[in-house]
C-alpha cells in the first residue's frame, strides 16, 4: 500500500513536471523542423531525423533516432511514402504509442498539402521508384510550407492547450513574414516565367509549378533510376531546342550528368541543398532565399 | 570457375551502364505527370457529415475525455490515403548458380547453395500488419522446392508501458547480429558457419515470448531477454536439437539474455556493439547444459554531412559455445569478421574471414582442427527491389586434405512491400 502511494506520488510529480516541460518535437526532415521551431518557438525542442545534405529517402535507422522518438510528443512527417524506408522501424523499435502513425502524436503533412503528381492510373515499380500517394517533395513550395505550418500549429495546440496561444500569435507572425519573402522572391522570378529546366530527380515540380517555369524532364529516366546516355541524349536534344540554360537538383546527388548537361546547353547546374540547415540555424526563409538567388543567377 | 566469371560478365554487361548511381524514389514518370495540379479537396472523402460546435460539445460531454482526444485529432482531410485492412505482403526470391570443388561441401546454411548447379535458396514470403491498437502481426514463410515453412510468425506489443516490449510466437532470437535477420538482408549470400554450427541451419529460433526493454540510459541500451524452444535440429543443435525431449520443467527451455549498444560517434560514424548469451538443455544426458555466449560489432561509416553514396562497414561476430557432456565439457569458439565496401550507389564488395575452432564436441565429430573460410564479394544493385551478386570462397576445414573452393552466382528479386530493416 505504502509502494502504491510512493509510486502515484512519483506520477503526480512526473506529469507535473511534464506540463511545464517544453514539447519534444522530432521532424523527419529538417524543412519541417524550420517551421516547426517558427510555431513552437521557446516553448519546444526540436530535432531532425535527417540532414539537408542527405537524401531523405535512404536514412539509416539508427538505434540513436529510436532513442529520440521515445522521448518524443509528437512526430512531424512528409509522408506519401519519402519517409517509408526507414520511419516505421524507428516507430515500431520506439516504445511510445503517442508517434506511432496511429498515436495522437503523429502528423503527416501530405495530409495538408495540394498535392502534384498524383498517379491516375495503375502503377508498377516497372515505372521507377514512384509513390503511389503523389509527389512528396512539396517543401519546396513556400504555399505548401504555409499550409503545413498551420497543420503543426493546429497540432501543438491540441497536444499543449496552455501554449495554444503562444503558438497561434507565432504561427500568425511567421506566415505573415512569409507571405510577404514570397512577394519577393515571386517578383524576382517574374522575368523568368515560361523558362524551361532541367532536374535531376522529379523533386523541383512544386517549386517549378508554383514559379511557372517549364520542367522538360528528368536525368533520371525514371524516378530513382540512374542517367543512361541514351535518355540524357534525347533531353540534351530537347532541351537544346528548348533553350534550357538549368539544371536543378540537390546537391546529395551526384553531379557530373547534371554538369555535362549545363555545359553542353551554355548553362548552369544548381545544386541546392535538400533542404533548410537548421543545425546552423538557419530558417526556412532563408533556406528559400539561397534556393531563389541560386535561380535568379542561373537564369539571368 | 572461369565460366561462371565469363556469366556473370555477360549479366552485367547486359545491364544498362551509368556513370555513377543515383538514389532511387519518387516522382512519377513524365507519362503520370499529366495533371499538373490535383486539388486535395478532390480526393477527400465525398461527404463527411459536418457536425456543429453544439453538437460535438455535447458528444464530447457524454462521452468524456476520451472522446475530446478523438474529436481534436480527426484528420482535418485532404490528401488520398492509401490505406488498406490487408497486411502487407511481400516476397523475396533468391536463386543462385554454384560450383563447388568437392562434392561433399561443408556449407552449414539451410538456405545457402547447397549443390553444384542451379539453386532455389529460398522463396521468403514476409507479411505484417497492425492487428488493433494494441498488436502488430509479422509472419515470415519460405517455400523451398519441398514445401513450406514457418520462418517466424509472432505479434508485437505496441503498447506497453515501461519502455517495455513483448513479442510471442515463433520468432529467431535476438543473439547476436546476424541471427536474427533473414538471408535478404545479409550482404553474404551464405550463412557464416558460426550460426549454421553453433545454432543450426536455420539460425536460432523456436516457440515462445521475448521481453525487451529500452533503457533510460544517455546511450542507446536495449536489454533482451526471451525462453524459446530447444528443439530442432536446424534451429536449436547445440541444445536439444532433434531429439524432442518433454519440457518437464522451467530449465528445459533456452533461455537467452542480450544487451544492444548504439553509439552514434558523429553524423558519419556509428558503431553498435552487442552481447548475448544463450542457455539451455542438450541431449547428451541427464541435466547436461549448453551455454553460448557471443559478442557481436558493427563500426559503419556513411558519410551524410556531404552527398556521397559510399558506405564502409566492419561486422563482427564471435561465439564462445560449452557443452556439458555426461564424460567432459566441450568447448569452442566460431566466429567471423567482414569488412564491406560500397563504392558506388550500385555496386559494393566485401570480404570475410571466418574461424571455427576443434571441439571435440559429438554433434561434429570430424571438427577436430581448426576450419577457415574466406568469402569474397561484389554486389550490383540494379534498384534497391533487386540484387546480382558474384561470391567466391575458398574453405579450409584443416582435417580435411583439400579446401574446398566455390563460386556462386546469385540474383534477389522482391516485390510488393516489405518493411523496413532494423540498422
Amino acid at each position: 500500500m505504502r509502494l502504491i502511494q510512493l509510486l502515484s506520488i512519483a506520477v503526480t510529480l512526473a506529469s507535473t513536471s511534464a506540463a511545464h516541460a517544453k514539447v519534444e518535437i522530432v521532424t523527419t526532415v529538417p524543412d519541417l523542423a524550420a517551421l516547426a521551431r517558427e510555431v513552437g518557438g521557446n516553448k519546444v525542442s526540436i530535432t531532425a531525423l535527417s540532414l539537408p545534405t542527405q537524401d531523405p529517402h535512404f536514412v539509416d535507422a539508427k538505434p540513436s533516432l529510436v532513442l529520440k522518438l521515445n522521448k518524443a510528443d509528437l512526430l512531424i512527417a512528409v509522408g506519401l511514402g519519402l519517409e517509408v524506408g526507414w520511419l516505421p522501424v524507428l516507430q515500431n523499435g520506439a516504445r511510445n504509442p503517442k508517434v506511432a502513425t496511429s498515436g495522437t502524436g503523429y502528423l503527416e503533412c501530405a495530409q495538408h498539402v495540394k498535392l502534384l503528381d498524383v498517379p491516375t492510373k495503375a502503377i508498377d515499380r516497372s515505372m521507377g521508384d514512384i509513390h503511389p500517394g503523389g509527389n512528396p517533395h512539396y517543401l519546396f513550395d513556400p504555399r505548401q510550407a504555409a499550409s503545413c505550418t498551420q497543420a503543426i500549429a493546429t497540432k501543438l495546440s491540441e497536444l499543449d492547450p496552455a501554449n495554444a496561444k503562444v503558438y497561434a500569435a507565432n504561427t500568425k507572425a511567421f506566415l505573415a513574414k512569409l507571405d510577404k519573402a514570397r512577394g519577393d522572391w515571386e517578383k524576382r522570378m517574374t522575368p523568368y516565367k515560361g523558362h524551361a529546366v532541367i532536374t535531376f530527380h522529379r523533386s523541383w515540380i512544386y517549386l517549378v509549378e508554383w514559379l511557372q517555369l517549364v520542367s522538360i524532364g528528368e536525368l533520371e529516366p525514371k524516378p530513382g533510376i540512374p542517367p543512361t546516355s541514351r535518355h540524357v541524349a534525347a533531353l540534351l536534344q530537347l532541351g537544346k531546342s528548348k533553350g534550357v540554360k538549368c539544371v536543378i537538383q540537390e546537391a546529395f546527388y551526384p553531379d557530373k550528368t547534371g554538369r555535362l548537361v549545363a555545359n553542353k546547353l551554355g548553362g548552369t547546374v544548381v545544386l541546392l541543398a535538400g533542404g533548410s540547415d537548421v543545425g546552423a540555424g538557419e530558417t526556412y526563409i532563408d533556406h528559400m532565399t539561397h534556393v531563389i538567388d541560386a535561380l535568379e543567377s542561373a537564369l539571368k | 570457375m572461369n565460366r561462371s566469371v565469363v556469366v556473370v560478365w555477360i549479366v552485367i554487361a547486359a545491364v544498362p551502364r551509368a556513370g555513377h548511381a543515383q538514389p532511387i524514389d519518387a516522382g512519377v514518370p513524365e507519362a503520370d505527370a499529366a495533371p499538373a495540379q490535383q486539388p486535395a479537396e478532390d480526393a477527400a472523402p465525398p461527404t463527411k457529415p459536418e457536425l456543429t460546435a453544439a453538437e460535438l460539445a455535447e458528444i464530447e460531454a457524454a462521452l468524456g475525455s476520451d472522446a475530446k482526444d478523438t474529436a481534436a485529432t480527426a484528420p482535418a482531410a485532404a490528401a488520398p490515403v492509401a490505406s488498406s485492412f490487408n497486411p502487407d505482403i511481400a516476397l523475396i526470391l533468391d536463386v543462385a548458380a554454384a560450383w563447388f570443388s568437392e562434392d561433399d561441401n561443408l556449407q552449414t546454411g539451410g538456405h545457402d547453395p547447397l549443390k553444384t548447379g542451379f539453386n532455389l535458396q529460398s522463396l521468403e514470403m514476409a507479411i505484417g500488419k497492425a492487428v488493433d491498437p494494441y498488436f502488430r502481426f509479422d509472419a515470415n514463410l519460405a517455400f523451398s522446392q519441398d514445401g513450406v515453412e514457418i520462418e517466424e510468425v509472432y505479434a508485437t506489443t505496441l503498447e506497453l508501458p515501461a519502455n517495455l516490449q513483448v513479442r510471442a510466437g515463433q520468432f529467431l532470437t535476438r543473439f547476436g547480429r546476424l541471427n536474427p535477420t533473414h538471408p535478404h538482408a545479409w550482404d553474404f549470400l551464405d550463412q557464416p558457419f558460426a550460426i549454421g554450427r553453433v545454432f543450426g541451419g536455420e539460425g536460432n529460433r523456436g516457440l515462445g515470448f521475448e521481453v525487451s526493454y529500452l533503457t533510460p540510459a544517455p546511450f542507446f541500451l536495449e536489454l533482451v531477454g526471451s525462453v524459446t524452444d530447444a528443439n530442432g535440429e536446424g534451429t536449436a543443435r547445440s541444445f536439444f536439437g532433434p531429439v524432442d525431449s518433454p519440457v518437464k520443467s522451467l530449465v528445459d527451455f533456452e533461455s537467452l539474455l542480450a544487451a544492444k549498444e548504439f553509439f552514434e560517434l558523429s553524423d558519419n560514424w556509428s558503431l553498435a556493439l552487442g552481447q548475448s548469451i544463450a542457455s539451455g538443455p542438450n541431449a547428451t544426458g541427464r541435466d547436461t547444459r549448453t551455454n553460448v555466449m557471443g559478442v557481436d560489432l558493427y563500426l559503419k561509416y556513411r558519410p551524410i554531412t556531404f552527398g556521397s553514396d559510399t558506405v564502409v562497414a566492419l561486422q563482427s561476430e564471435w561465439l564462445y559455445r560449452r557443452r556439458q557432456m555426461p564424460d567432459g565439457v566441450a568447448s569452442d569458439v566460431t566466429g567471423y569478421a567482414y569488412l564491406f565496401w560500397r563504392f558506388t550507389k550500385r555496386w559494393g564488395t566485401a570480404v570475410r574471414y571466418e574461424l571455427g575452432t576443434a571441439s571435440g564436441d559429438d554433434l561434429d565429430p570430424e571438427w577436430v582442427d581448426d576450419r577457415h573460410r574466406v568469402s569474397v564479394n561484389l554486389s550490383f544493385w540494379p534498384t534497391e527491389f533487386s540484387r546480382l551478386r558474384l561470391q567466391g570462397s575458398v574453405d579450409d576445414p584443416t582435417w580435411q586434405e583439400n579446401p574446398i573452393w566455390a563460386a556462386f552466382l546469385a540474383a534477389e528479386f522482391s516485390v510488393g512491400a516489405h518493411g523496413s530493416h532494423k540498422f
